[in-house]
């Protein structure tokens, strides 16, 4: 008897030794805080690896824009994002690996109490900034998107907001921005684009309120004047040195995107587009032999037909200058900032010692510069016929040289293309032109159905032949 | 705590307030009733106590028992027997059994039992059945032997095998049955990659669990329901296989047995492609810019190039190409090929005839060889026995360079200490080395990959095995060739010899799995038994990519550390209540500890000295190492009561209550109970011709906790960007406010024999319902995270499984018999997170979803589908008149297919004449479906034969549809491409003549730039002969120092009798989990024959 009660007490003991068993249950490998600045970081280079990247999983805008055409397999070239998700994949990217880590950063930004409160003040405008940006890119692509309610422990199925009413919150937290950003930001080497020199934020912010004023300037030119304005009141990027970029690292992971695909990848699926080519052959644009090579023997792009398949070595390649992997990558820089100008003095507005053909001609020279050509090449080039300024024709003129100059952004000279108009050919195997947004992701439909049924209802049964709210057709 | 101490001190006094009978020595000898020789190792167990002996060598037994003691004698394979022992002498025959039914099953945490008297399904396979056909994962040989297991192989050498009882419970958590050796939990974790997993390349490493040497079974129980594996708790849920080893025995003197098998393979022509061989290189016709060279019409499908310089174009094959749509094969053609171009190799700059490689990808298989070795000795006396092994496994695969090598090492002892202290131990050391283990998935190292889905069939493979072989470089046929500025630099394949000799894998994995147990019977019906189990290993993989190779060269190891401990202390009880109730209980806990520490790391960039496979050797500095470390413990406290009335009723009622460490505090405590009754009404009733008749139902409820570190946010330290440290947020969210989920199920049986056994079934149906899963939802990513820990979810599995057996001859000398078994679950998704409709597993390559769907299966295929009419009939509309019509797809995506079959069954046959005996099993499945990216691939590369040759109208099928050329479509709706109805849909009409779609180039109307998923969706049914083994065994004289000499010639997977699925085996896949469904660069079969010896002393 004495025996079993010893054997019954040593089970119990031997059960209750353990203290607390959810003890067990941490984590040891992986930090529960980290600083705000490797979070901005982080999002700084998924935003422009998203913004450069040529992958067809992930960023089929350089073959939208029609720079580029595919070799065998021309699905994307077609239009058919929805076979590799892509534009789920957008939304996975821009929403969780940017926004998310946006918005940890900010919660990281107050909750440290060691932080000088300007450098707080500088840090939450940084973040604003990056913020507006990456919504501003998912509106341009796909209209409504989920803002007010997105990114909320509150609710798993945010609803959609109207692109046009984010848009003008966009301008009205840059606004904001712009009158807080200056000096040191405190960020140090963690400010990934301007080395924590707010100043260089305040230009980049009110160059993306410039952005979404010419944007926004053929269906609602009160706000366009308005935020315009402010913009270059402010001052805006005007050198190479305030450009808005990231000088991507020499190996991976951090290399930049396109010298993954061109050169990595050992693949060849990526030569000129004919629609890019055409153009720049009729107008000897000297960037030719800078943007592709296999070019022919008078230097003329051999642009395949767009969205039919073509042998790749029959044709015009990515040049030699984006097979380099610590290409950067800009989000913004004085180019576009002068073409920006260049079509609001067209407008009519006034540009402080500046005119519309000046602010023109320096866009395209800019841009001619900017790729290693020569001061004389530009000079020449601005002579050609259908390049040499025309007020009459700005649009146009503006337009194609902008579309021209936005290589390799293929978001922006998408955004160029629908804004401007611009003629585009048909797809070979699609038989259409470029669509005007995106569809919704097969995810949201299974995922936030409701909500994202009603925003494709502002959109022809969230048709891509649909376009965007300053999309003026 | 206080509490459940005392109550257990209260229950143990309680137990312990009846005491001792006045006791004698009753002593006799058992015989075998066919011979009247002494039967050793019978058990003898005074009925209604834990009091038992066991007979030696020459039968004999000894044992104490009460006045009016009833002696219950059982022994495997024979019938037991009850007799009064009224003498002190008591001497009992055996008779072979019949029938399974008297047997003894080993039950829940190792516990014995009467298989008549339990009130839930119970099957069991004997040792022999797993190592009469001898295979890397014994696992696999469980397949069509076990009613309500599924069980998939993904087809590569020790690859892992998918064993799932009675359908998925868990939506995203693990399904796999829990395996138990002599009482240990086993670790069954199959260390693939998630990339693997979803088919994005990787190596299938096989599961843990394969590490049990099948030289060392004795049987194996599958315990199905819930209320069979209640006492495991949390690990209940999905089904329990448990492994009894080989146990030494009273004898006389040592036995030792030797065993000596070979097996042969080779791959089975019905699961691989077969080519084309009229079409070269190429994707369509875009390569040239003239229509002839030389006055040849070349269609544009070869380039026109000036190679030789002689200012002559010349006809330059589209060689950087991995597709098979160029231009006709034709002998009298000289052209530049992809021998061309290497500097060095003979071919250099010289013209080839133009035609097809003599030596297809088929020729690239070898045969695979296994050799299974293995000693074993054992002894014994009446104070104890034991038993020890080695076994060593060589294999070789069908792929060159691959070798899977197991050594195993085995004891297992026990030593009656005292008359009341019985000590025993097992121990299992196993060493297992994999070299070149099978790529698997999208991925350039799997082979199958090009063999599949991208080829030129104009490569010759002894042609590419010689150039590699002489110069060990990546000579493949698909290099950029001469309009490229690198035209020997390999484009998108490597050279497959290349590939699997250059760039293989090899991984080790060491483990000891053990136990100790002491047994200490405190008086004659109260036992209690303590015991340590072990389970622990060390696990290395390093994985090569060769300079040279397409893909950047890279290295990458991975090391894991696993242990598990289980200390667990049972109580057992067996007792007499009254005359005619038989009371056995247990009361115990279990203690367990699972630690899990990883770490892994790779180059960056490539490998800077050739064949030197270090992380050092990093082009770039290698990213940070990923690490992993976890803790599970999980502390239950379990009680089981069984009861059982005269020998025909019997009660169980189980309780474990489980404290996780993987829950929050406040909800880490749960409970599960259990109830079953059995009735065996044979007993009740003299029923004509029936020989046994038993009804059973039970209930059962249990659960599982989480994920370990599933309940706080973490962060993801990235690659430093120059210098600059990243940190992001995790693409799950956890969740601090976890519940246990929990799966209840109820089952009910009906088992019956008649004819003295000769014919019988085994009926039972069930229905289990798992709620309140914890798993990772996917959410609107516009949350800001793409998963998010819940509870949420209820999946419900029903279903029926029946074994029948029927004995057609049964005489002295000659024996025919049949076993079938058949398994039917319906499994349907009832409930999920949210307003979420559906929640995808996987999303893969080919535009492949696979979806748990509310009102649908687990395992919905879920892609672009057919748009069909009224009648069903997919619709087609016409392109041109050259490319003739396209099928016409729907623009969402749909329920194309389900992993889910029908039916399972497996059909036994077994034949003895003397000493011969035959086993034949066939191994079926009706229903169930997958999506093959190969087919989805292939058919756009133009590589497989129906691509090419005439089609119905006697014109070759390459040609365009306007010139006879084409496939017909068959039964289709026709649409004009304009005509639709009010509600926007198509106006549509039957065909009234032949529909042809164009078979011309990669966008042809059937491959995956034209045709919707669903085409690429095939039936997974199957008839395969998958054992055949025939066994004799050698007469012996008596006197001889050989005890026994058996030889037997074995065959497994020999044959597909019959599928749907082309060119494949519907079977395989990438590797266990809940991923199936399917396939990318599948393996081939593999048929095996073999001849086995075994030798006893």
């Amino acid at each position: 008897m004495k025996k079993i009660l010893l054997s019954a007490g040593i089970a119990v003991v031997v059960a209750s030794c353990t203290s607390d068993i959810t003890s067990l249950n941490g984590n040891p490998k992986a930090p529960e805080q980290v600083p705000a600045g490797a979070l901005i970081a982080n999002a700084t280079v998924s935003l422009t690896d998203y913004m450069a990247s040529i992958s067809v999983n992930l960023n089929n805008f350089n073959l939208w824009a029609q720079h580029f055409t595919e070799t065998t397999y021309t699905d994307e070239a077609n239009f058919d994002y929805a076979n590799r998700d892509v534009n789920g994949n957008t939304y996975d990217e821009l929403y969780t690996n940017v926004l998310r880590d946006l918005k940890e950063a900010e919660k990281a930004v107050e909750a440290d109490a060691s932080l000088l409160a300007s450098h707080k003040e500088q840090q939450l405008a940084v973040i604003d900034v990056l913020e507006v940006y990456t919504y501003h890119t998912l509106v341009d692509i796909f209209g409504d998107v989920p803002y007010s309610e997105a990114l909320s422990a509150e609710t798993v199925v945010p609803q959609y907001d109207r692109a046009s009413v984010i848009y003008a919150d966009l301008a009205a937290r840059l606004k904001a921005d712009i009158a807080v950003l200056g000096g040191d930001n405190g960020l140090g080497s963690y400010d990934l684009l301007y080395g924590g020199n707010a100043d260089g934020w305040k230009k980049f912010a009110s160059s993306l309120l410039l952005r979404l004023a010419v944007r926004v300037a053929d269906v609602d030119a009160a706000s366009a004047t308005d935020w315009g304005t402010y913009a270059i009141t402010a001052g805006v990027i005007l050198t190479p040195g305030d450009d808005a970029k990231l000088d991507y690292a020499s190996a991976p992971p951090h290399a930049n995107p396109l010298w993954d695909q061109f050169v990595e990848s050992g693949r060849s699926d990526f030569i000129a587009a004919n629609t890019l080519g055409d153009v720049m052959n009729t107008l000897n644009d000297p960037r030719r032999s800078l943007y592709f090579r296999n070019n022919d023997a008078n230097g003329d792009v051999v642009g395949a037909p767009y969205g039919l398949a073509s042998a790749y070595p029959l044709f015009s390649q990515p040049s030699n200058l984006l097979e380099d992997p610590t290409l950067p990558h800009k989000l913004l820089d004085h180019v576009e900032v002068h073409f920006l100008l260049a079509d609001a003095a067209s407008r009519g507005f006034t540009i402080p010692g500046a005119t519309a053909q000046g602010l023109y001609e320096a866009a395209v020279t800019a841009s001619i510069l900017s790729w290693g050509g020569s001061a004389g090449d530009a000079a020449t080039y601005l002579a050609e016929t259908g390049v040499v300024w025309n007020a009459a024709d700005w649009r146009d003129l503006i337009g194609t040289q902008k579309w021209i100059s936005l290589f390799t952004r293929g978001n922006e000279a998408w955004a160029a293309q629908r804004q401007y108009d611009l003629a585009m050919n048909v797809a070979a195997e699609a038989g259409r032109v470029t669509p005007k947004r995106m569809s919704y992701g097969v995810d949201e439909y299974a995922l936030n159905n409701a909500n994202v049924t009603a925003a494709g209802a502002f959109y022809n049964n969230d048709s891509d032949t649909a376009p965007i709210f300053w999309d003026a057709q | 705590m206080k509490r459940r101490a005392s109550f257990l001190a209260f229950v143990a006094a309680a137990l312990l307030s009846v005491s001792a009978f006045a006791q004698r020595t009753v002593s006799g000898t058992v015989t075998d009733a066919a011979n009247g020789e002494g039967l050793p190792s019978v058990s003898v167990r005074v009925k209604g106590t834990n009091n038992a002996a066991v007979t030696n060598f020459d039968g004999k037994y000894s044992i104490t028992a009460g006045q009016n003691a009833v002696l219950v004698f059982s022994a495997l394979g024979y019938s037991s027997q009850e007799v009064n022992a009224s003498g002190a002498v008591v001497n009992v025959s055996l008779s072979e059994s019949t029938s399974k039914l008297d047997e003894v099953v080993v039950t829940a945490l190792g516990i014995t039992r009467d298989k008549k008297t339990v009130g839930y399904a119970v099957q069991e396979v004997g040792g022999a059945e797993v190592t009469k056909v001898k295979d890397a994962n014994f696992m696999a040989s469980l397949s069509g032997k076990v009613a309500g297991v599924t069980i998939r192989q993904s087809g590569t050498m020790g690859g892992s095998s998918n064993v799932v009882v009675r359908g998925y419970k868990s939506l995203t958590g693990n399904n796999q049955a829990l395996f138990v050796v002599d009482g240990i939990p086993i670790s069954n974790d199959a260390y693939n990659t998630g990339n693997q997993r979803t088919g994005r390349g990787g190596y299938d490493y096989g599961n843990a669990a394969m590490d049990v040497n099948p030289e060392d079974i004795d049987k194996i129980t599958v315990l199905k329901g819930a209320a069979a594996t209640a006492l495991y708790g949390s690990r209940a849920a999905n089904g329990v296989v448990l492994i009894t080893t080989k146990k030494g025995a009273a004898r006389k003197g040592l036995g030792v047995t030797l065993s000596s098998g070979v097996t042969v393979g080779s791959i089975n022509p019905d699961t691989f492609v077969r080519y084309q061989k009229s079409y070269g290189p190429g994707y369509g016709s875009y390569y040239g810019n003239t229509d002839t060279i030389n006055g040849y019409y070349t269609d544009y499908r070869m380039y026109d190039y000036d190679y030789d310089g002689d200012g002559n174009v010349d006809m330059v094959t589209p060689m950087e190409e991995d597709a098979s749509f160029g231009m006709k094969f034709d002998p009298n053609l000289n052209v530049y090929t992809w021998e061309s171009v290497y500097e060095g190799l003979p071919g250099y700059g010289q013209k080839f005839p133009f035609v097809a490689g003599a030596n297809d990808p088929t020729t690239f298989w070898e045969n695979s060889t296994t050799f299974n070795n293995s000693v074993a000795i054992d002894g014994g006396s009446d104070n104890g026995s034991f038993r020890m092994s080695a076994t060593k496994f060589d294999m070789k695969g069908i792929q060159p360079n691959s070798s899977l090598n197991r050594n195993s090492f085995n004891f297992n002892g026990n030593l009656k200490a005292s008359n009341r202290l019985t000590v025993s131990t097992m121990a299992a050391f196993t060493q297992q080395k994999g070299r070149g283990r099978s790529g698997t998935g999208y991925d350039a190292r799997n082979v199958n990959q090009s063999f599949r889905q991208w080829f030129n069939v104009g490569a010759d493979m002894a042609k590419l095995k010689e150039y590699y072989e002489l110069t060990g470089r990546n000579i493949t046929w698909n290099p950029y060739g001469p309009l490229y500025d690198n035209p020997q630099q390999p484009h998108y394949f490597d050279n497959p010899y290349f590939m699997v000799n250059e760039s293989y894998q090899n991984d080790e994995r060491n483990r000891l799995m053990g136990n100790m147990t002491a047994n200490y019977r405190l008086n004659d019906w109260l036992d209690l038994t303590a015991r340590a189990n072990i389970d622990t290993y060390t696990d290395v993989q390093e994985e090569r990519l060769a300079v040279g190779s397409v893909d950047v060269p890279s290295y990458v190891r991975r090391n894991r550390n696993f242990t598990e401990t289980n200390l667990d202390l049972i109580l057992t009880a067996n007792k007499m209540i009254g005359e005619d109730i038989n009371f056995n209980g247990n009361l115990g806990s279990n203690i367990r500890r699972t630690y899990y520490d990883f770490i892994g790391a790779g180059t960056n960039g490539g490998l800077v000295v050739p064949g030197v496979y270090s992380l050092s050797n990093s082009v770039s500095a290698p990213a940070a190492p990923s690490e992993q470390n976890f803790a599970i413990g999980i502390d239950g406290y379990f009680a089981r009561a069984s009861f059982l009335y005269k020998n025909y009723l019997s009660l169980d009622l189980t309780g474990r209550y489980d404290i996780s460490s993987t829950l929050p505090a406040a909800n880490n405590k749960y409970f599960y109970p259990s109830a079953s009754v059995g009735l065996i009404f044979s007993e009740l009733m003299d029923l004509d011709g029936i020989s046994f008749g038993k009804v059973r139902a039970n209930y059962a409820n249990v659960g599982a906790d989480a994920p370990a570190s599933s309940l706080r946010d973490i962060y993801v330290m990235g690659t430093p960007f120059n210098g600059t440290p990243l940190a992001s947020a995790p693409s799950t969210s956890n969740n601090p406010s976890l519940l246990p989920e929990t799966t209840t199920s109820y089952e009910a049986g009906l088992e019956m024999q008649f004819a003295d056994n000769r014919f019988g079934f085994d009926l039972t149906a069930y229905r289990a319902i798992s709620q309140n899963q914890i798993m990772p939802a996917r959410v609107s990513s516009s949350t800001g995270t793409i998963f998010k820990y819940v509870n949420a979810g209820v999946i419900q599995n029903q279903g029926v499984e029946l074994v029948l057996n029927a004995s057609a001859i049964r005489t002295k000398d000659m024996g025919l018999d049949f076993a079938l078994t058949y398994t039917r679950n319906r499994n349907e998704v009832l409930e999920l997170f949210g307003d979420a409709e559906s929640l995808q597993l996987t999303s893969n390559q080919g535009g492949f979803q696979l979806l748990a769907k509310i009102g649908e299966p687990y395992g919905t295929i879920f892609g672009v589908a057919h748009e069909r009419d009224a009648n069903g009939l997919p619709i087609v509309y016409p392109i041109n008149a050259s490319r003739g019509y396209r099928y016409l797809r729907t623009a969402t995506p749909q329920t194309i297919g389900n992993v889910n079959p029908d039916w399972m069954g497996g059909l036994n046959t077994s034949f003895r004449y003397k000493r011969l005996t035959a086993n034949v099993l066939l191994d079926m499945q009706m229903g169930g479906s997958f999506f093959s990216l190969d087919t989805w691939y292939g058919y756009a590369t133009g590589i497989y034969d129906w691509s090419a040759g005439e089609n119905d109208k006697g014109v070759e099928r390459r040609e365009m549809v306007i010139d006879g050329g084409g496939v017909n479509m068959g039964d289709v709706a026709v649409w004009d491409g304009s005509s639709v109805d009010e509600d926007g849909n198509p106006i549509t009409s039957a065909n009234t003549e032949a529909i042809y779609g164009d078979m011309n180039y990669y966008g042809n109307s059937f491959g995956y730039a034209r045709a919707p998923q669903e085409y690429h969706v095939w039936d997974a049914s199957f008839i395969k002969l998958r054992e055949v083994a025939i066994n004799y065994s050698f007469p012996m004289d008596k006197n001889s120092s050989i005890k026994g000499f058996d030889v037997s010639l074995v065959g497994r997977n020999l044959a597909i009798l019959w599928k749907n699925a082309p060119y494949t085996d519907p079977e395989a896949g990438l590797s266990a989990g809940n991923l199936q469904g399917y396939q990318s660069g599948a393996y081939p079969a593999v048929r095996e024959i073999g001849l086995n010896a075994k030798l006893k002393f």
